[in-house]
């Protein structure tokens, strides 16, 4: 026996086209929220494995215009501002406080790279503390130099491949013109570390003539304290500024949410408009078979028979355009990712678009759900239609 | 109430500052051997050319095993260390001059004693050499090896002239020997320019010029 869900499939298939249509508008719009969806969760997760992998909560830097910083850093200079390593001692007596570490950041110009040059950055580390502050960092060759003065280098993985380095070479610091020799490179972390050239810190204040001075302290909290009492102590501490890397994360958040609430909104019109297209075109199916409706009644479908018959065609629509736009959106995520690395200022590493079997599952319940309400009133006029009417051939009363 | 506004304006100028510096990955150009900038690269590297399509090529998606046994062998030294390797994508710019093919501009990654060496060559149809093109080097001397008059001293040289070039001891034969190291203090730089030269146009003629 025929099955409601065959008749609604099949008058379905009696206007191709339309229902083609109506069904690529679906899965365009789908796409796009589930796409979007997607960045949502793909950014956040990428960012906070970004901020994880720097190792430390806290960092404390010089008290300066960090546009300015970065603007000279980008030019050439160094353009940092240093402090005193000594302020080390009061911070590391604060109770919140579980391990700090030192790091000096300094750039030199290279005029060989490239046509117009570019520059190379370089860290000088503690590498006892540094190491502590981020265990998960894996040797693929040698280990962390143990001389505090020594002209030693530890590589990140894409550093060294760009300078087609491995333990024992030789690495040349332009402008200063002084060599270290290349005693570990990093696993690729899939961080910034992977582009760090490492050096030990008392080495890097040598060269750049600041004994004693740092640019950065990376401070990591014991387990399950609040910062918030920390930074207030901090603040007192004089020339310098308190980065939580919590914040940080927050304020990167705040910045991409306000795009987020507006791209989501497009996404959103786009469904409402792709179901006023489901509305039209089970609407224009319902006139078109009229008499074949007012028939049906008069062989004895009920009202509600009808109603789940039309609803069903609306149905079978949303449900295979949102299938069909979450397929495109697997398909698509890495040139939808690439998009975005494009178009925005900044993009932490790993993957922008993280579809998962979850998102899927309220996306496209999401679709259905405005989909079924969608069909309400075709269906609704369909299940309204008087028999004898329709035989007569009376159309649209 | 200043200092509320200051703090969080601080916190995006430290976020700037932080993904900026503290990304030197930022900074380090394409891993593989890629122009720096292909628009502006290939014009100035084939001036007469309006447009290029870009190819990637590597050596097991080519041949595998026996192209590098062939490779190495054509070579006459062994593909070494980390990053010397099988799968090693190298990027071919097939250049236009409307819609005629009018040459090709191919890079790859050579190790040199302080850092990584980019050479690119500018080759015609006929894979001879019209361009010698440094993109990176570290080295004190760098600038000597980088002078466009050493690059010249390449212009014309083909693969078979390459053929007498030992790029394990270095010694040349017929016209690559006539090409003079413009910085005696850099002599391991300049062998490793030879070396990726030779490397390169085998290369070619592994991925263009035998298929055609």
């Amino acid at each position: 026996m025929i099955t409601k869900f065959q008749i609604a499939y099949k008058n379905l298939l009696r206007k191709k086209i339309r229902s083609l249509l109506t069904l690529i508008s679906i899965a365009l719009s789908s796409w796009v929220l589930i796409s979007l969806l997607g960045f949502n969760q793909g950014y956040e997760a990428s960012l906070n494995k970004d901020i994880d992998n720097m190792g430390f909560q806290l960092m404390i830097m010089a008290k300066g215009c960090p546009y300015e910083a970065a603007t000279l850093m980008l030019k050439g200079g160094t353009g940092l501002r240093y402090m005193d390593e000594s302020i080390m001692k009061d911070i590391v007596r604060e109770p919140e406080v579980d391990r700090i570490t030192p790091i000096m950041m300094s750039a030199v110009f290279d005029p060989n790279k490239g046509e117009s040059g570019g520059i190379s950055a370089y860290f000088g580390v503690e590498p006892k503390s540094f190491a502590q502050m981020k265990p998960f960092l894996k040797f693929k060759q040698g280990d962390w130099f143990t001389d505090e003065n020594g002209y030693e280098t530890v590589m990140g993985f894409e550093a060294a491949e760009l300078e087609q380095r491995e333990v024992g070479d030789v690495i040349l610091m332009p402008e200063k013109n002084v060599q270290f020799k290349v005693v570990g490179i990093l696993e690729r972390t899939g961080t910034q570390d992977d582009g760090t050239i490492f050096v030990p810190l008392q080495t890097l204040q040598k060269i750049f003539h600041r004994t004693n001075e740092i640019t950065t302290i990376g401070i990591k909290l014991k387990k399950g304290v609040s910062s918030v009492r920390l930074e207030e102590q901090l603040y007192k501490l004089p020339d310098v500024q308190i980065v939580s890397l919590e914040q940080v994360k927050d304020t990167i958040m705040k910045l991409i949410s306000t795009a987020k609430i507006m791209v989501l909104s497009i996404a959103v019109i786009a469904i409402l408009i792709a179901m006023v297209g489901v509305i039209n075109t089970i609407l224009t199916s319902v006139w078109e078979r009229f008499q074949e409706i007012g028939i049906l009644k008069t062989v004895g479908a009920m009202p509600w028979d009808i109603f789940e018959l039309i609803w069903i065609e609306t149905l079978i629509l949303c449900t295979t355009g949102g299938i069909l736009g979450i397929l495109l959106a697997f398909i698509l995520a890495g040139l939808t990712d690439m998009a975005m690395r494009f178009l925005l200022p900044y993009a932490p590493g790993g993957g922008l678009v993280l579809i998962d079997l979850k998102l899927v599952v309220i996306t496209l319940a999401g679709i259905i759900a405005i989909g079924l309400l969608s069909g309400i009133y075709p269906a609704w006029k369909a299940g309204r239609i008087r028999p004898l009417e329709a035989i007569r051939g009376e159309v649209g009363k | 109430m200043q200092d509320k506004l200051f703090r969080p304006l601080w916190r995006i100028g430290c976020v700037v500052l932080l993904l900026t510096i503290l990304g030197p990955a930022a900074v380090w150009g394409a891993v593989g051997c890629d122009l720096n900038d292909p628009d502006r690269d290939v014009a100035r590297l084939f001036p007469e050319s309006t447009g290029y399509k870009t190819i990637y090529q590597s050596i097991q998606k080519k041949g595998g095993e026996r192209l590098l046994a062939t490779v190495e062998k054509r070579l006459g030294d062994k593909f070494r260390g980390l990053y010397e390797t099988i799968d090693v994508p190298y990027t071919i710019y097939e250049i236009f001059s409307g819609k005629k093919k009018i040459g090709y501009i191919h890079g790859i990654n050579q190790k040199g004693q302080f850092g990584g060496i980019q050479v690119f060559l500018v080759l015609n149809l006929d894979g001879s050499i019209r361009g010698f093109y440094i993109q990176k080097m570290t080295s004190q001397y760098a600038a000597k090896l980088r002078d466009a008059r050493f690059g010249k001293s390449f212009t014309g040289l083909t693969l078979k002239d390459f053929d007498g070039y030992d790029v394990v001891s270095g010694k040349a034969t017929g016209r690559v020997a006539s090409i003079k190291n413009p910085a005696q203090e850099a002599e391991a730089d300049f062998r490793a320019a030879l070396r990726a030269t030779k490397k390169n146009l085998i290369l070619m003629d592994e991925f263009v010029f035998s298929s055609r």
